[in-house]
């Protein structure tokens, strides 16, 4: 299979992953719970994840690194924390549903900053211009899950931090392959998936915290410290951790941080943007396709939307996933963006890269897709 | 005297200190609490040699770290909580 659907999760892991997860399985315990050397060997598991992560994220202490079930999860964390029912909060016109459903479910008053696609200048000044005292936060993606449009999120923490905001960055898409400095940026929170570019497996996500972020818990529970008290303990990352961790997930996550840290995020970003442009320009030539990318390239991560006028979205898919080719069709989560980019009424194809992925299966994907829009 | 017990908030803080001191060339032994010190309740500290206090604490002091409770655990098997 030629898998081009590593925005959702990317499905070819180093090696190290699996065999990691799979040790942990047999050799870890609870981290915290006990004494005894399966307990401490969960312990070393996860503590050396929080390292891993700290080291690659900018975070100075991995005290901040709070382990989630995804980055869904960790965004819940970070907004629950920040947002009560009623309160203004911007957002890019970029955002996936796991911004747009937690803000919806409290009561938020939710304000658009919008702008054409591609044209990150023209995001930061739609929030210049909607950061306004009374909002309550700014939550901004770092790299558009159908578009793979690159926000600028160090130019809006900088303007954050001189307004007082507290900012969100939703890094689903950019942790592993752009810069992430939690610290650098200020930022509140940066939310992320374990499972996509950062190469550890589903079930694991990622909470940075910024050092004087509030923090507020969704889980109350177990966390083998301060058991006297019925209140969750108020220091990280116990206050956010209720319950025995993933660890075999752990394990598999800290191998695919140093894999990520080996090969190095740039790197990894320099061979995406390579295929994008392969898939850009081929597409580009096709009839009746028309393609959503920057021309430039450099504002766009390793994600492409296309459409084909003859053909539905989810068709295409379809008929490229009985050929073998794995991509993604519809709104992907993210009806706002689809409205800001206006193809909500048709929804997008959507292929994206991972480190694994190679120039020749993006050319067989070109010529299947020249046969789908030639009528196949 | 047989070990000198730095307590802490949390599993995590306690890996924190372990490892510091570990970079400081301090043998250093991540531990559960001992119940009758354990304010709160479940916790962890860290074990660390009476000869190589003055160390510790420096390299804690130097990686901004600062201790958050020290016992030292007395030969009949008792704790004493000392000031750092």
């Amino acid at each position: 299979m030629i898998y081009l659907d590593s925005a959702a999760t990317t499905l070819q892991k180093p090696a190290r992953v699996a065999a990691a997860a799979a040790r942990a399985i047999h050799v870890c315990a609870s981290p915290g719970r006990g004494s005894h050397r399966a307990a401490m060997a969960a312990a070393e598991t996860a503590f050396a994840c929080r390292q891993a992560a700290a080291r690659l994220l900018g975070v100075g202490d991995p005290e901040r690194v709070v382990f989630t079930c995804n980055a869904t999860h960790a965004l819940n964390l970070a907004i629950a924390s920040l947002v009560s029912p009623g309160d203004p909060v911007v957002i890019s016109g970029w955002e996936h549903n796991a911004v747009t459903r937690p803000l919806a479910a409290l009561g938020a008053e939710v304000r658009v900053a919008s702008g054409p696609l591609f044209d990150g200048g023209g995001a930061l000044a739609a929030f210049a211009q909607l950061l306004t005292p009374e909002v309550k936060c700014a939550i901004c993606t770092h790299c558009s899950n159908v578009f793979g449009m690159i926000l600028p999120v160090e130019a809006l923490a900088r303007l954050c931090r001189q307004r007082g905001i507290p900012l969100i960055v939703d890094a689903s898409q950019s942790a592993g392959c752009l810069p992430v400095d939690l610290d650098g940026w200020g930022a509140a929170f940066v939310a992320m998936p374990g499972h996509k570019g950062l190469y550890g497996p589903q079930g694991t996500g990622l909470l940075l915290c910024g050092a004087d972020a509030p923090v507020r818990p969704l889980l109350y529970g177990g966390t083998g410290s301060a058991s006297l008290r019925q209140e969750m303990p108020d220091f990280l990352p116990d206050r956010l951790e209720a319950g025995t961790h993933n660890i075999p997930g752990l394990a598999g996550l800290r191998e695919g941080l140093e894999f990520v840290a080996r090969r190095g995020p740039e790197a990894i970003l320099a061979h995406e943007r390579e295929l994008v442009a392969i898939a850009r320009e081929g597409l580009t030539q096709l009839p009746g396709v028309e393609v959503f990318g920057d021309s430039l390239g450099l504002g766009q991560g390793g994600v492409l939307s296309f459409r084909l006028h003859s053909v539905d979205c989810e068709e295409a898919a379809a008929w490229l996933g009985e050929r073998r080719v794995a991509v993604r069709a519809g709104l992907h989560c993210a009806p706002l963006a689809h409205e800001t980019a206006g193809t909500l009424d048709t929804g997008t194809v959507r292929i994206s890269f991972s480190a694994f992925n190679t120039p020749g299966e993006v050319e067989r994907f070109l010529e299947l897709t020249e046969r789908l829009a030639r009528g196949r | 005297m047989v070990y000198y017990l730095f307590v802490c908030r949390s599993l995590t803080y306690a890996q924190r200190v372990a490892a510091t001191l570990e970079r400081a060339g301090i043998s250093a032994y991540l531990t559960r609490t001992p119940r009758a010190i354990a304010g709160e309740g479940c916790g962890h500290g860290v074990k660390v040699p009476p000869r190589r206090l003055p160390e510790a604490l420096r390299a804690l002091d130097r990686a901004g770290m600062p201790p958050q409770r020290l016992f030292a655990l007395e030969q009949n098997g008792s704790y004493r909580e000392v000031t750092a």
